[in-house]
């Protein structure tokens, strides 16, 4: 059996062949024995195939199974986008970030504008006319001294025995 | 998540808000202070039997400034208050005053007036704890000082 007679045997198995072409099939097959045969396997198993198909029954009907997708891809979507805020939240996030940069500001000219005065107790101002004013700063005590000394009067105490100008006890 | 910084950002907001506000209330309250004039000798005890040794914690802050003497007596001692941006003299002795100024944000400026003229003035941000401590040399190789400190 060639195998241009095979094809013409698996189409005639298919319901695919014209009226002239399958009365030529039909007088093959009623002399050749092996064509039978062929045809017989073709149609077994065209039958094997379509009856053992597995079967995938919806428990729904098609469009309410489609719509659930459809409904549940929008609520995905709808989560990922940002929520506009509220009118509220508008007005606060106006009013606040403003207000928290004149916050910062006001804070940093507060801490570091004061005249003279530096943070955590640093940065003596001293202006003593007439004497000569040490600053001693001790950070881990939290102590300051200004120390005056007069010009001169260490040797006037020691060689003439006259109180300084700071002696006031 | 945006929503949750923008929280964040607003509650930080409120908090440097409130933070000023409370600073700004702080600032404007009066100041209590304490100031005491303190002599400094070798000798362990003062000829003036007024004279009592200083409290511990001044004399521990006394200690650590790298003076001469070991001793330190309290010659006067004088709590006052002073309003905000007000100004408060205070005697410390028959030769000695201080003028303290308020200025604000825990700061202060001691005039210190001796035989009734300006010595000098100085200008120190003084918190809690924080002690400013004005000295200079007396008689027979002591030392007279000024402690100015908040009162507790």
């Amino acid at each position: 059996m060639t195998d241009e007679m095979k094809f013409e045997l698996l189409a005639y198995a298919d319901g695919e062949l014209s009226a002239s072409a399958r009365r030529n099939v039909e007088a093959r097959l009623a002399t050749d024995v092996g064509a039978r045969a062929l045809l017989a396997e073709l149609q077994m198993t065209r039958q094997t195939l379509g009856s053992n198909e597995p079967a995938q029954p919806l428990p729904e009907s098609r469009e309410f199974y489609w719509s659930k997708i459809e409904r549940e891809i929008n609520r995905l979507e709808s989560a990922g986008e940002r929520r506009a805020p509220s009118p509220i939240l508008q007005w606060w996030r106006r009013l606040i970030l403003p207000a928290a940069g004149l916050a910062v500001l006001a804070l940093t000219l507060s801490v570091n504008v004061l005249p003279g005065v530096g943070r955590g107790g640093s940065g003596v101002e001293a202006s003593f006319p007439g004497a000569e004013a040490l600053t001693y700063r001790d950070q881990a005590q939290g102590v300051t001294l200004v120390w005056l000394s007069y010009p001169g009067e260490d040797e006037a105490r020691d060689y003439e025995a006259a109180p300084p100008d700071g002696d006031w006890l | 998540m945006r929503l949750p910084t923008f929280r964040i950002r607003v509650l930080s907001a409120l908090a440097l808000v409130f933070g000023c506000g409370l600073a700004a209330a702080v600032a404007a309250e009066e100041l209590k202070l304490e100031a005491t004039l303190v002599w400094g000798t070798n000798e362990a005890q003062s000829p003036d039997p007024k004279h009592k040794p200083v409290c511990a914690e001044v004399e521990k802050k006394l200690n650590t400034l790298p003076l001469r003497w070991q001793h330190y007596f309290e010659v006067k001692r004088q709590k006052f208050a002073v309003p905000d941006a007000g100004t408060q003299k205070v005697n410390m002795s028959k030769d000695c005053q201080i003028v303290v100024k308020n200025l604000g944000k825990g700061g202060v400026e001691m005039n210190v007036i001796g035989k009734g003229e300006s010595v000098g003035r100085i200008k120190q941000r003084l918190p809690k704890g924080e002690v400013l401590v004005t000295g200079g040399n007396a008689a027979n190789f002591t030392g007279w000082f000024i402690v100015l400190q908040q009162a507790e």
